[in-house]
């Protein structure tokens, strides 16, 4: 057995060659792992398909700013079609978002900050169904501090709703009008609300700038305050001798004769072939990407793709099925304005209730209604079963004489449980721009998340009645994502049941790790980012620990 | 905007069909009057360029006469070219600053927040505090 050791290795690397870890992935889980890693002295390589964007790559700043959404920064890789986006097929009620580049879903996020539930990781304990996660929430408790105060979250403790943690590094984002209103409503009926937390910096920290409420937080923020890792992790990173390769698609991870991975060949931008040897390799490639990676590098050593002894890898697909409920007000409550972040959030209705007929729950947050075309969208979007002549014609100008700056939205997040028929496959026909196959999506909304939605969206009608609304637009489950993808690589201690141990190493092959939201056993209703950066935080600060007890290729 | 861009025929017949959309009503006007086929339809293309020649095609296509029941039909039979129109329609109307000063939009503009203007909500915060049951506990 060779034994993965930083002092003995680093006499043994090949500069700008060898690297101990090759990160795959250089959104907010390897990110993460890039900084520790490098910060404790390792050789870190980081393939990233995407590139680098920062506030000269957006449109927020320009009057243009709502148009963003149309094409060049759609979250749907699909509509976007850059060049480092591979397609997405197949028949999916909710198919998934992302954005490949430096940070990767963090470059588009609306950065919500949620840990998860305490319940959330003993799913099949307390309520019976799915199964329960190796780890607890205590486990990540320290690493959801670190990687909050990483991310310069603003937010106010004290929940009573989740355990005890350290203080957020900066003051809660005021709440607003529209946080007001919303929270006035709750208050009437006695339900659970709290100021959202963000990483977005109410004040100047690390970084960061303080936010200037412009609300365009998912297509960009121009003034560098909403934490993503090319602010947050990379400039570290990379001062600790991190490298980042950019447009660097990965095609293969293949292994040596004893079944351990040797590194990745990957294509440069030009289509030039290369190989990037590690002695470990961390996959950070998201739900979708990392499983299809595994099913791309099958050999014959593990002819159903690495490390999928089990038959899960792509099984098991979890997105959060999304369902929104417009709040419309008498006064004007100037919600164009952002963040658009959360102002406040809800969990009266996220975990399980012995009287409802279905299990498990959903997380509401309250969010900024956006400019004029936001509102006439949703607007159709609410009245499409009503004919032509409820949006257009004489009717178009009511999204902006009745909605527009007048509005905020209830946003409801389910938590869909694990099913292994909902999945990620590879498409038999269909190509990325470098001749890979696309990553095949089968998804449906199962029969709990819909009872789950349909409740919790009478409750906000109600939530929103009692603040005084004049209406409610209510839209149906979201059919394109929300950038939440999880589950296909689930972690666990059997490997006939899982795909990665509660160390998110791969059972199969002992230098492999997954560290991305696939590892995720249930997926909870929480936004999912503080717990990815967490749990690869959690995960790298083993690997460092236990390096000497690391195998790697001879 | 690259290429050559929509010819004048291509411009006339937006507007036509643009009204149709979003005809003038509300004390709003109508997306002709505020030239969503000019300008605003270059910068529109400028930030949604794949769009245009789904644009350009459809505006070919469209008839001399009927063009409401041209828009009603692509409205619910083609719901992918009916996006392309609307989209557009919609994008560049509200471009317009005209129509922008009507309904009171400055845009997304910057405005500094201030962290230590909100207290007022601490009791219904409290409120909260006192009624939870606590989080679920799990061993």
């Amino acid at each position: 057995m060779a034994i993965f050791s930083k002092v003995y290795y680093f006499n043994m690397v090949t500069q700008g060659h060898q690297s101990h870890v090759l990160i795959i992935g250089a959104g907010a889980s390897g990110s993460v792992a890039a900084a520790r890693l490098a910060a404790a002295g390792f050789k870190v390589v980081c393939l990233e398909q995407g590139d680098w964007v920062g506030p000269g790559d957006y449109m927020s700043a320009q009057p243009e700013a709502e148009l963003a959404w149309v094409e060049r920064w759609n979250p749907d890789p699909n509509a976007r079609r850059g060049l480092a986006d591979y397609p997405l097929t197949g028949d999916a009620d909710v198919r998934p978002v992302m954005y490949n580049g430096v940070g990767g879903g963090l470059v588009q996020w609306a950065a919500m900050w949620q840990t998860l539930l305490a319940s959330d990781f003993r799913v099949r304990t307390l309520d019976g169904i799915a199964d329960d996660w190796p780890i607890g929430w205590g486990d990540l408790a320290d690493c959801y501090a670190q990687v909050a105060r990483d991310m310069s979250v603003s937010g106010l403790g004290g929940d009573p709703a989740l355990p005890e943690m350290d203080p957020y590094p900066n003051p809660p984002i005021p709440i607003g009008k529209i946080g007001r209103v919303a929270a006035e409503g709750m208050d009437r009926l006695g339900w659970h609300w709290w100021p959202g937390a963000n990483a977005i910096a109410s004040r100047r920290h690390g970084n960061l700038q303080a936010c200037q409420r412009r609300g365009t937080c998912m297509i960009g923020c121009p003034e560098n305050a909403k934490a993503t890792p090319s602010l947050t992790h990379w400039p570290s990173a990379q001062a600790a001798g991190a490298s980042l390769v950019t447009g660097a698609r990965v095609t293969e991870i293949p292994v040596d004769e004893q079944g351990r991975v040797r590194g990745a060949a990957y294509l440069d931008r030009d289509g030039v072939e290369h190989f990037q040897p590690a002695q470990v390799v961390m996959l950070a490639a998201n739900a979708v990407g990392t499983a299809r990676l595994l099913l791309l590098s099958a050999s014959p050593r593990f002819p159903d793709g690495l490390a999928n002894s089990s038959g899960l890898v792509g099984r098991r697909l979890m997105q959060h099925p999304y369902r929104t409920v417009t709040v419309v007000c008498e006064d004007p409550l100037d919600s164009w304005q952002g963040p658009w972040g959360q102002v406040i959030y809800s969990l009266e209705f996220a975990e399980t209730h012995p009287e409802r007929d279905f299990v498990r729950g959903a997380k509401w947050m309250v969010m900024p209604h956006g400019g004029p075309m936001f509102a006439a969208a949703e607007y159709q979007e609410a009245h499409r079963h009503d004919g032509f002549e409820a949006v257009w014609g004489a009717n178009f100008h009511r999204a902006a004489d009745e909605v527009f700056g007048r509005a905020f939205t209830w946003g409801i997040q389910a938590e869909d449980l694990p099913e292994d028929d909902n999945r990620v496959t590879l498409d038999p026909t269909m190509c990325d721009s470098s001749g890979l196959p696309a990553a095949h999506v089968e998804y449906r909304v199962s029969e709990n998340t819909r009872r789950m939605l349909d409740f919790n969206v009478a409750r906000a009608v109600e939530a929103a009645e009692a603040s005084g609304a004049v209406s409610t637009l209510v839209r149906d489950v979201w059919p394109t994502g929300i950038g939440h993808v999880l589950g296909t690589t689930r972690m666990g201690n059997d490997p006939q049941t899982s795909v990665v141990d509660r160390w998110c190493r791969a059972h199969d092959v002992p230098n492999l790790y997954v560290i991305d939201g696939g590892v995720f056993v249930t997926g909870g209703s929480a936004n999912p980012t503080a717990t990815i950066m967490a749990n690869a935080l959690r995960v790298t600060d083993h690997l460092i620990e236990a390096r000497a007890s690391q195998e790697i290729p001879v | 905007m690259s290429g050559s861009g929509p010819t004048p025929a291509q411009r006339l017949t937006l507007d036509r069909l643009a009204d149709v959309l979003v005809p003038e009503g509300r004390n709003m006007p109508a997306a002709s009057a505020v030239g969503v086929s000019e300008g605003l339809l270059d910068r529109f293309l400028d930030a949604a360029p794949a769009l245009a020649e789904p644009l350009l095609s459809l505006l070919d296509e469209a008839p001399a006469e009927g063009l409401d029941a041209f828009v009603r039909h692509l409205a619910s039979q083609r719901p992918g070219d009916f996006g392309v129109l609307s989209t557009t329609v919609v994008g560049a109307y509200f471009l317009s600053a005209e129509v922008r000063r009507l309904i009171g939009y400055p845009g997304q503009q910057p405005n500094p927040l201030s962290v230590a203007s909100e207290t007022d909500y601490l009791d219904m915060l409290e409120r909260v505090y006192e009624r939870h049951p606590g989080y679920r506990e799990c061993s």
